[in-house]
């Protein structure tokens, strides 16, 4: 094993293995038994020192894993499909990977794997990733050239440097290309979109909220911490309670599913609130979720340039699904009356109901639209109905059938935000009144870090809207009235058992603070988009430039950067000596000629002794201490002082620097 | 040096100690006689001890015969003199069988090849013939007369003399047989302190007649193996390679220094740092012996107007000491 630390394949094969750990990480398991065996048998050959398979069982083994491959996929045109292509036939090539130039190929598309990561996510995570790879691969790479070189002198390679030397080798390698790096990130002409920003909902669509609700649609979510949205407030921060970020508006209820209207999302909203007047300004940054909502407080003021539209129902939608990383400044107004009037073919959509569904409800609210006079009080007892009857709020509610409100009001009477909205909708449908089901998150978490509300997945949450004369559309949360923590703490804090194991309350407080750093990142390096990188050069005094001016740029920064980069490497290419000694002994000529002695490089030590004796500038004891112990050392091969005469080269200085 | 101290050896080199103590007081000794000529002194002796060849490339009259004699006479050895001429047959040189009537057989007479320091004097006179019946003695140690090989006496030290300017009637060495000579020196006009003294003494071959043997044959090979056994360090070695390397690549030469000459002048250095007093081979010792190495063996590139010396002595300055 001693010997694997320096042998090139083992870091090509573990460079491989780091580079595929997200693309594994995401395949069928089928697919990742397909991708390692190759790696597995390529590592056991190394290690028993086995032969390269014959070439048609090579080509067999690859036609069959191609046939696997589609049959997965179904073609390989996705995204997913082409990198699970790329990554099985990267593993396969080890199986024919015994010779320098071989390893090379498989070093190098490792990092070309690497990069392909980033099609899928772009967080911070993925930077450590890029990195390890970027290392590994360069450690590989070197080795490799290292062996080619002492293979053709025939000279015996010099003792490596063990692992932790090989990779602070390779990170000194790739530090040396950030300068560049910085050059092409800040200066390369940015498009208004990247190029991969294409959508792709096939085998990795992302979760989040959908434009249907189906009982158990939301449940998914609240397992999901990953942030769904960050939004930073200019001033106050609304209070908890008043968090409701708007999302899909639902119209339709086929007696199981809640879905979208097409003209709740067509025909645009007839009026804005005044922007002036609205109290809540704030910026979010909505990760992406590939589907078309851009979430807003209630009730949104402005239309944001990544917006296409406001619908009718108010909901800010794209032309195209956010796959990117948007931020859009935002300014809402809560106190807004949405739809003062209500006409006739909104008012049919909000009361349309299927028939032949949970007749036991429907005589209920028969009978209890009888004993009220108006919608107001009607509402109101039906949440105290939910108060006081034994409603629970759980994630693991029982299985609804056929008439699902029925079941959930008189049987089960357990469930989560998705059952109350929806049985408060029909409830008030039931009774006249009409009512649609909003779906969005409510609350979030404050981080005092950095100012902000994270809002994660797991905040995911359904209410009611039901239209009241006089104050329009008007939100109702019956979820509030069952279980009021929800509303008021939020999700995790209105459930008594834990979700899943390591489900603590201190871990989540770790993510949060890691939470805090990725906005950072996200802020500073995936949003740089093309806005920043000119708002980035206004700030440096650069005015508006075309692509042809920042194309100058970056090749004048590149020029900077490699000014910074080159002087080093030609030092390191001429000053191959790297035995210390010989590069403080080198240190001391010079020394020795700034003080005006005529030393040369090309001076034997008994020389340099003679040149520099009887210099005024210089401890002639000293010099010459120096010159007889490092004859002794290099030339006599006596090492024992070596220590010495280093700390003494070290330590040397003429009289004029003293 | 002390850093060969004699506290440091070890008895079994206290006999070493003893016969390097003779070396250098033979070394005194040729100094006394050849006024001002030490480091060609100390040249000429390193080139006995690494077993090699010398050849003066001087004019007549400076010191030739006088170095050689007083090698030979300090060294306790015979000395021959062979005064090349355009005549000179291998014969001459080697040695001729004679029929003895009253022994019915052949008895070899052997030529002045057959002492322990040869001085081969203005050796371009000969024909190349004769020539080569010299150089192929010296390479090999040994001649071959009539079928029968005849081993040269050890140590066998041969000193050729050549005469720089006198071009007529001669015939110039070709450069592999002047790969042979291990060095080359030239003894060059004393300076005038010297040469006053020179001219106020005595003369040399009086001097000369009084001179002691100081060493034996037997000490001349011991010294030699012990400068076989001087220690040449990793550095020191790439050094020498730079060096090599430079002569090879270097547009100022016509060709480089081949690998027998770098053998040859890790011997030299090697002698040379023995003659310093030192076990080890330091770069010094390497560029006091590069110029009388390479100069017989290199020319300057065609068109190139400096002498070998100074294309060496600024090849010398060049090249990095690791």
């Amino acid at each position: 094993m001693k010997t694997l630390r320096h042998n090139p394949m083992a870091w090509v094969i573990g460079t491989l293995l780091v580079a595929l750990l997200p693309q594994l990480a995401s395949m069928p398991a089928h697919l990742v038994a397909i991708t390692l065996a190759p790696i597995a048998w390529r590592g056991a050959a190394e290690i028993r020192g086995w032969r390269p398979l014959p070439t048609w069982l090579r080509l067999g083994v690859t036609l069959a894993t191609l046939v696997v491959l589609v049959g997965t996929y179904g073609n390989l045109l996705g995204r997913r499909a082409a990198v699970g292509l790329l990554s099985l036939m990267l593993a396969l090539k080890l199986l024919e990977t015994f010779r320098a130039r071989d390893a090379r190929i498989v070093a190098s598309l490792s990092l070309f794997l690497c990069a392909t990561q980033f099609l899928f996510t772009q967080g911070l995570v993925m930077v450590a990733y890029g990195a390890a790879c970027t290392v590994g691969a360069l450690v590989a790479l070197a080795l490799i050239a290292r062996r080619e070189a002492f293979a053709v002198s025939a000279r015996p390679a010099p003792p490596g440097r063990g692992v932790l030397g090989e990779l602070g080798f390779g990170a000194r390698l790739a530090a040396l290309a950030v300068p560049l790096a910085l050059a092409l990130f800040l200066f390369f002409p940015r498009w208004g979109s990247p190029l991969w920003g294409v959508p792709e909902r096939s085998l990795d669509a992302k979760s989040g909220l959908s434009d249907s609700m189906a009982p158990g649609t939301i449940q998914s979510l609240f397992m999901d911490d990953s942030p769904a949205f960050r939004a930073i407030f200019d001033g106050d921060l609304p209070r908890r309670q008043d968090l409701y970020w708007r999302g899909p508006v639902l119209w339709e209820f086929d007696g199981r599913q809640w879905e979208t209207s097409w003209m709740g999302r067509n025909h645009q909203a007839e009026r804005l609130p005044d922007p002036e007047s609205a109290p809540y300004r704030y910026e979010v940054q909505l990760e992406p979720h590939e589907r078309h909502w851009l979430f807003a407080l209630d009730y949104p003021a402005v239309i944001p340039p990544e917006a296409n539209r406001l619908s009718l129902d108010y909901q800010l939608l794209t032309r195209r699904g956010v796959t990117r990383l948007t931020a859009y400044e935002m300014v809402s107004d809560p106190g807004f009356i949405d739809s003062p009037t209500l006409r006739n073919t909104l008012r049919g959509m909000a009361l349309a109901l299927p028939d032949d569904f949970n007749p036991r409800t429907r005589e209920m609210m028969e009978r209890w639209r009888a004993e009220t006079d108006n919608d107001a009080t009607l509402v109101r007892r039906v949440l105290e109905h939910f108060n006081q009857e034994d409603f629970r709020y759980t994630l693991n509610p029982p299985l609804l059938s056929r008439h699902t409100v029925d079941e959930f009001l008189f049987e089960t009477r357990a469930g989560f935000c998705e059952h109350y909205a929806s049985t408060f909708a029909v409830m008030m449908r039931m009774a006249g009144i009409p009512s649609r089901v909003v779906t969005g998150y409510q609350g979030g978490w404050y981080n005092e870090l950095g100012n902000y509300v994270l809002v994660r997945q797991s905040d995911a949450h359904a209410w009611a809207e039901v239209w009241l004369p006089g104050t329009g559309w008007t939100r109702i949360d019956p979820t509030a009235a069952v279980a009021p923590s929800r509303v008021e703490r939020g999700a995790l804090d209105a459930l008594d058992a834990r979700r899943y194991l390591f489900d603590y309350e201190w871990l989540r407080n770790v993510r949060n603070a890691f939470d805090w750093v990725n906005r950072g990142w996200n802020d500073w390096v995936i949003a740089f988009d093309a806005r920043r990188q000119s708002g980035l050069l206004g700030f440096m005094g650069i005015g508006r430039l075309g692509t042809r001016g920042l194309v100058a740029l970056l090749g004048l920064s590149m020029l900077v950067a490699g000014a910074l980069v080159v002087p080093w490497l030609w030092r390191l290419g001429r000053d191959r000596e790297r035995d210390p000694v010989v590069r403080q002994w080198r240190r001391f000529l010079a020394r020795l000629r700034k003080a005006g002695a005529p030393v040369t490089v090309a001076m034997g030590p008994l020389e340099v002794a003679h040149a520099a004796a009887g210099h005024p500038g210089l401890d002639p004891v000293r010099v010459s201490r120096i010159t007889q112990s490092y004859m002794n050392l290099r030339y006599a091969s006596r090492v024992e002082d070596r220590e010495i005469l280093l700390r003494e080269l070290k330590r040397f200085r003429t009289r004029s620097e003293t | 040096m002390d850093a060969l101290d004699t506290a440091k050896l070890s008895p079994r080199e206290d006999a070493a100690g003893d016969r390097r103590d003779r070396l250098f007081a033979a070394m005194d000794t040729v100094n006394a006689i050849l006024l001002g000529k030490s480091p060609q002194v100390q040249l000429a002796f390193g080139c006995l001890l690494a077993r090699g060849h010398l050849l003066i490339e001087d004019l007549p009259g400076v010191g030739k015969t006088t170095l050689a004699h007083a090698l030979a006479t300090v060294l306790g050895a015979d000395y021959q003199r062979i005064q090349f001429t355009s005549d000179l047959m291998p014969a001459d040189i080697l040695g001729v069988s004679v029929y003895r009537r009253d022994q019915e057989a052949f008895e070899f007479h052997p030529g002045p090849i057959f002492a322990d320091v040869v001085l081969a004097d203005e050796v371009n006179r000969a024909t190349p013939k004769t020539q080569s019946a010299l150089l192929e003695a010296m390479a090999e140690g040994q001649v071959t007369i009539e079928g029968r090989t005849q081993a040269l006496p050890d140590p066998f030290f041969v000193i050729a003399t050549q005469n720089p300017l006198d071009l007529v009637g001669t015939y110039p060495l070709p450069d592999s047989q002047l790969d042979r000579f291990l060095l080359s020196i030239s003894l060059g006009f004393p300076d005038p302190e010297v040469e006053r003294e020179l001219l106020l003494s005595e003369d040399r071959s009086s001097v000369l007649a009084r001179t002691q043997a100081v060493l034996s044959p037997e000490d001349v090979r011991a010294l030699q193996a012990d400068c076989a056994r001087v220690h040449a360090s990793d550095a020191l070695l790439s050094y020498l390679q730079a060096l090599l390397a430079e002569t090879r690549n270097s547009r100022w030469f016509e060709v480089g220094l081949s690998p027998r000459a770098g053998l040859a002048l890790l011997r030299c250095a090697r002698a040379h740092a023995f003659l310093e007093g030192r076990d080890f081979v330091a770069p010094e010792d390497i560029k006091a012996v590069f110029p009388g190495l390479a100069r017989h063996r290199m020319t300057v590139s065609h068109g190139m107007e400096a002498s070998v010396e100074d294309q060496v002595a600024g090849l010398l300055r060049q090249v990095a000491v690791p």
